[in-house]
């Protein structure tokens, strides 16, 4: 379709739908997001929140509707659109037998990283896993992984970067660093789409949250327009009285 | 081009380090490979011939190869399943049949290692004599070897990412490599001088007035070659239908 | 309609079975088999080209319906697989007094049955709430017809010690045979029909209930 493509947007998602056998989980989701801007996606269980980010990441495929991720549609240019992703999920993507060196190694070869030896020291410098670099994998514990698995995602200097429930089983300081990280990768530019259940670490972490209920988007506001507390407790029925 | 060959390599590479550092699958795939030479040698003994014991020799080593190669395979996927790293594979920008290609080699190198110590064995055990040369007889190898690697590289991808129960895997390769079993079987007989390349009865077939290849050494290496390429393109093509979500 | 193509397939093969043992009779008496063995074995390998071109039509469009005349056909193909086997168990009984024996023929039916075994019990076992079932049989369906080719032709290192001559002594017996092939060419037909209907049906109350 001649849709002028807006450049500007990192990640643009239009009219993407998904069924899934019976049961329609995406209904036509619209969302555009500009470079430099982080977006939480909040939605209870099963509202579809994994599958949509699936969608973005090229995993999964709708059933209608475009994907274009800093200009590359994810279905026409795939191999370019990839590159410009880095994805953490609640699955580390790391292999247990590998060190920490070498699985960012591993990664940096299968994305073409130019100069890999001194982009793998930055970003183990960035997550602080410097000491951690000839440990094997398998003994880390859940907070280093989850550091493995964000310098991996990094690793190739992505434009967009998706999360999906990045926070669950992290304890208080692994959060902590997790929100420092995010904060300066767009502050460098980045753009972050990130699903959780934790709704005050979202409205810390992003400038914009959406909401998904039955397949739609119900809310999609600017943190400051939001009432936090509210928002907190019950967002579901927070967004529905909002709409 | 040059991005493909070196994710190619690098997931060639980021396996078989795997596997020497979990050090599992390899030694099973020996000793299942060994139980089954074992175990068939046990079954020739009583009123075994010279040319019977070859046959169940040359028998054990093709069941080996089919058993232990399923194992190898699924391994390959196996290891991906943990801590999500097909998705890692499948985010980075490889398209599916690189991916295919990489797991295919990776598979087709720890069937050789396998080769390499189980195939002296059964050659002792059995008291094979190699009368066609042993070039030949690690042609013959790695054909059988390709043949196995491709079908089951695809399909214990099918079979792991379903996360079914029962050895679906086993089923599907064996059917789908059953013709080939036909003359890898009669080229190890050749080259092991049990069956004499031409014979009497033999050749009084080809007089029949129909092609056969009942005897002939080098169709059944064509063949065996015809098997692999098909097989091997068929399945790369394949490939990224089954790992689709 | 259907019911049509079923009465006229049933009609066609008790004109074949008649025709073939009063008139076309062959010497000696279980060389008859033929009458059932052939047909048969055309039918078995047509059902696996509708199970091809059904498993590339749901990989192309991605519509269930390809899906369920695929695994109709399967199991219309492994019902005449089957009796093909026990055609040619019979005969090789009958002809070599050996229920089996590794001669071209039988190995190729036997591999031909092995196959759409597996479909089908691929088919059974894989979780069938994704789609993923229907595309990895698609994908099976495709090797496997692949495979086919190959089997003949690998039946070809076999040797045939016993090779049947078959001629046909009177035009009865080549009306035998085809009207046997026609009658099951249209039963087959009619059974994929039907299965594929009965599955469809299937798909739909299901959709109704979980709904």
């Amino acid at each position: 379709m001649a849709q002028d493509i807006p450049t500007s947007m990192a990640l643009h998602v239009h009219g993407v739908s998904k069924t899934f056998v019976t049961r329609p989980v995406l209904r036509g989701i619209d969302l555009a997001v500009p470079k430099g801007q982080a977006v939480c996606l909040c939605g209870i269980n099963g509202a579809g929140k994994s599958t949509l980010l699936r969608i973005a990441a090229g995993l999964l495929r709708p059933d209608g509707g475009t994907v274009i991720v800093n200009g590359f549609d994810i279905r026409k240019h795939v191999e370019a659109a990839k590159r410009q992703i880095g994805v953490i999920s609640h699955a580390s993507m790391v292999y247990p037998e590998l060190t920490v060196f070498e699985n960012l190694a591993f990664a940096a070869r299968l994305y073409g990283v130019a100069g890999r030896a001194a982009r793998i020291e930055e970003l183990l410098a960035g997550t602080a896993l410097t000491s951690f670099r000839h440990d094997r994998a398998g003994i880390l514990s859940r907070g280093l992984l989850q550091r493995l698995a964000i310098a991996r995602a990094l690793l190739h200097e992505p434009v967009v970067l998706l999360a999906d429930e990045a926070f669950t089983g992290l304890d208080a300081d692994v959060s902590e660093r997790l929100v420092a990280i995010f904060d300066q990768f767009v502050r460098g530019g980045g753009t972050i789409l990130m699903t959780t259940h934790d709704t005050r670490m979202g409205l810390r972490c992003c400038h914009r949250v959406v909401i998904l209920d039955h397949g739609v988007l119900v809310l999609d506001a600017m943190k400051d327009k939001i009432d936090a507390d509210r928002f907190a407790d019950d967002y579901v029925s927070y967004a529905r009285s909002m709409s | 081009m040059r991005a493909l060959w070196l994710g190619l390599r690098a997931i060639i590479i980021k396996d078989i380090v795997v596997e020497l550092r979990a050090r599992q699958v390899l030694p099973t795939m020996v000793v299942l490979g060994m139980l089954i030479v074992f175990i068939l040698r046990m079954a020739s003994e009583p009123g075994s011939t010279a040319a019977g014991g070859t046959v169940m020799g040359v028998a054990a080593l093709w069941i080996a190869f089919l058993f232990s190669g399923l194992l190898a395979q699924e391994r390959s996927f196996a290891a991906e399943q943990q801590n999500g790293c097909m998705d890692g594979l499948l985010l980075a920008p490889l398209d599916a049949g690189t991916i295919y290609l990489a797991k295919l080699l990776a598979n087709v190198i720890m069937l050789t290692i396998f080769e390499a110590i189980v195939v002296p064995i059964a050659i002792l055990s059995f008291n094979l004599h190699v009368t066609g040369g042993w070039l030949r007889l690690a042609a013959v190898l790695l054909l059988g070897n390709l043949g196995i690697s491709s079908v089951g590289t695809l399909f214990s991808a099918a079979v792991q990412l379903t996360r079914t129960r029962g050895s679906l895997l086993s089923i599907i390769v064996l059917v789908i490599l059953m013709p080939m079993m036909i003359p890898a079987t009669f080229a190890l007989l050749v080259l092991f001088g049990t069956m004499p390349v031409e014979t009497e009865s033999l050749a009084s077939l080809r007089g029949s007035g129909t092609l056969a290849f009942v005897g002939s050494f080098k169709a059944a290496i064509g063949y065996m070659l015809a098997f692999d390429a098909i097989f091997v393109v068929a399945c790369w093509l394949l490939f990224g239908v089954v790992v689709e979500e | 309609m259907r019911r049509l193509l079923f009465a006229l397939a049933f009609v066609l093969l008790v004109a074949s079975t008649w025709i073939g043992l009063t008139q076309g009779q062959i010497v000696p008496v279980q060389r008859n088999i033929l009458y059932a063995h052939v047909p048969n074995s055309v039918c078995a390998l047509l059902c696996f080209v509708v199970l091809l071109a059904a498993s590339i039509g749901y990989l192309i469009t991605g519509k269930q319906a390809w899906d369920l005349v695929a695994v109709a056909s399967a199991e219309a193909g492994f019902v005449f697989a089957t009796i093909l086997n026990a055609t040619g168990m019979l005969f090789s009984r009958a002809e070599w007094n050996v229920w089996w024996t590794a001669s071209p023929r039988l190995v190729t039916s036997a591999i031909l049955w092995f196959l759409y075994a597996v479909y089908l019990i691929l088919r059974v076992s894989l979780p069938s709430s994704q789609y993923r079932r229907a595309r990895i049989c698609a994908v099976f369906g495709i090797i496997a017809f692949l495979d086919v080719p190959l089997v003949f032709v690998s039946a070809r290192f076999i040797p045939d010690i016993h090779r049947p001559n078959f001629s046909f002594d009177s035009p009865w017996q080549m009306v035998a045979l085809m009207l046997g092939m026609a009658g099951t060419g249209l039963l087959a037909a009619a059974l994929i029909w039907l299965r594929t209907s009965l599955l469809r049906s299937g798909v739909e109350l299901e959709r109704q209930l979980l709904q």
